[in-house]
């Protein structure tokens, strides 16, 4: 452990006390029943810790067993925080079926193309493949949060305000770890040190949003809905698409009179 | 890694932040899970029409000219064309307003088309961006006031449709909820 520099060691006991903090209070405040996948995932995180302090004070920093091995631990601890999102996901649109089904197809496509994406530009080297990994996961997670709450914002979904920032904070950890990867994928020499500061510090600052936000039980419970009938969809729906097809239509015929003039 | 799709990368990133926070904002503005304003009130039309009509007919223009001279008709169209730009915003309310019961209607749905709703979608966004031309069209001083009037006619007959609709539904659910009522009774 004497290897690692003072301000890591610090960054690093910081965001393992908080976790512990968080999932101190996750326990009593029973909030794993409501975020069990979240919870999962501060579990796996913490493991991960305690497995990289074996690791590092056994084989030491720099060696590449050591190197392998804490690479390996956060792929588990990505898999965990994409779970984490998908249950997010569910707590938001699930209990509006028709926009979850379509919500689910388009959010599973579009995190799935920017993952080939990222892996099928981005691998340079062999050397720099798991970063590179690292970075599609953390790529197609953002995309995942983010195109989430764009739905329920898009649908005026209202949502607990404890999941909104559960989900905001797994979706910021992931932008902040896909920039943070991408400036070290381009200046891996340089900024090596720093790299881990950044992403230590931004797990430390979202781990204290978490912390603020799951203060106390999830209060304010969105209710059960009642559903319409799918006949209603399936009624009103195509009506209001033809009249505004026809009311573009009405716009589009004024632009081309109007252009016509002299 | 590619320096194009290196910087697309970085600038995708950074958009994701940005489309992060945005729709947050949204969400925590929406304090009530109530979606029954949207339904109870679906717009009405506009009751203006016919002075909006004769506001920007060009007789009138002419009359006023002649009776009040050539600056008359020059303020009256100044005027004129603020009124006619309130009703503009009038038409897009109805219409956004008609847009969200839509919307509700999705939600509370247990089934939805992705093409419906793309299409939703694409429609609404080019109403938009059409509704700022015509806006600048009326500030550069170009009044198309025919074209004005079926686009309230269109926003209006939508909004009137839409609460028949709903009217109806309501009345075959209730009766629904009778009928399910006597079966139990019986």
């Amino acid at each position: 452990m004497l290897e690692l520099p003072t301000l890591t060691l610090a960054t690093w006991g910081l965001a393992t006390a908080l976790t512990l903090f968080l999932l101190l209070r996750i326990f009593l405040l029973r909030l794993y029943r409501t975020y069990p996948l979240f919870t999962l995932y501060l579990g796996t995180n913490l493991l991960q810790t305690i497995i990289g302090i074996y690791l590092y004070q056994t084989y030491g920093f720099r060696t590449v067993y050591g190197y392998r091995m804490a690479w390996t631990t956060q792929a588990f601890v990505v898999i965990a925080r994409g779970l984490a999102a998908a249950e997010i996901c569910y707590r938001i649109l699930g209990k509006f079926k028709g926009v979850w089904a379509l919500a689910i197809r388009l959010l599973i496509a579009c995190a799935g193309i920017v993952l080939i994406s990222t892996l099928y530009f981005g691998i340079r080297s062999y050397k720099l493949a798991v970063i590179t990994l690292d970075m599609s996961l953390e790529a197609s997670i953002a995309t995942w949060i983010v195109g989430l709450l764009v739905f329920a914002r898009y649908y005026d979904v209202a949502m607990e305000r404890e999941t909104g920032m559960v989900g905001l904070g797994l979706g910021l950890l992931s932008c902040c770890k896909l920039l943070n990867d991408l400036v070290l994928e381009k200046y891996v020499q340089a900024y090596l040190n720093s790299w881990n500061y950044v992403s230590s510090a931004a797990f430390v600052g979202i781990l204290l949003l978490w912390n603020w936000a799951l203060r106390r039980p999830v209060t304010c419970a969105v209710p059960e809905l009642l559903l319409n009938s799918a006949q209603v969809y399936q009624l009103l729906i195509p009506q209001v698409n033809r009249k505004l097809s026809a009311l573009n239509q009405q716009l589009s015929q004024f632009w081309r009179a109007e252009s016509s003039k002299p | 890694m590619n320096a194009v799709f290196y910087f697309a990368a970085v600038a995708a990133g950074l958009a994701l932040v940005g489309l992060l926070f945005w729709a947050v904002r949204g969400a925590s503005q929406r304090k009530s899970f109530d979606h029954s304003g949207g339904l109870d009130n679906v717009p009405s039309p506009v009751n203006n029409m016919a002075q909006i009509r004769q506001s920007m007919d060009p007789a009138d223009f002419e009359f006023a000219k002649a009776k009040g001279g050539r600056e008359l008709p020059a303020r009256l169209r100044r005027e004129r064309r603020r009124v006619t730009l309130l009703y503009l915003a009038a038409i897009r309310k109805d219409f956004q307003h008609s847009l969200r019961v839509a919307r509700i209607i999705a939600v509370l749905s247990p089934e939805v088309s992705g093409s419906q709703e793309y299409e939703r979608i694409r429609l609404a966004m080019i109403f938009r961006w059409r509704l700022q031309m015509i806006k600048i069209r009326l500030l550069l001083g170009l009044i198309p006031q025919p074209q004005l009037t079926a686009l309230w006619q269109m926003a209006a007959s939508m909004a009137m449709q839409m609460e028949e609709t709903m009217a109806k539904l309501g009345e075959r659910a209730a009766l629904a909820a009778e009928l399910a009522l006597q079966s139990e009774k019986q």
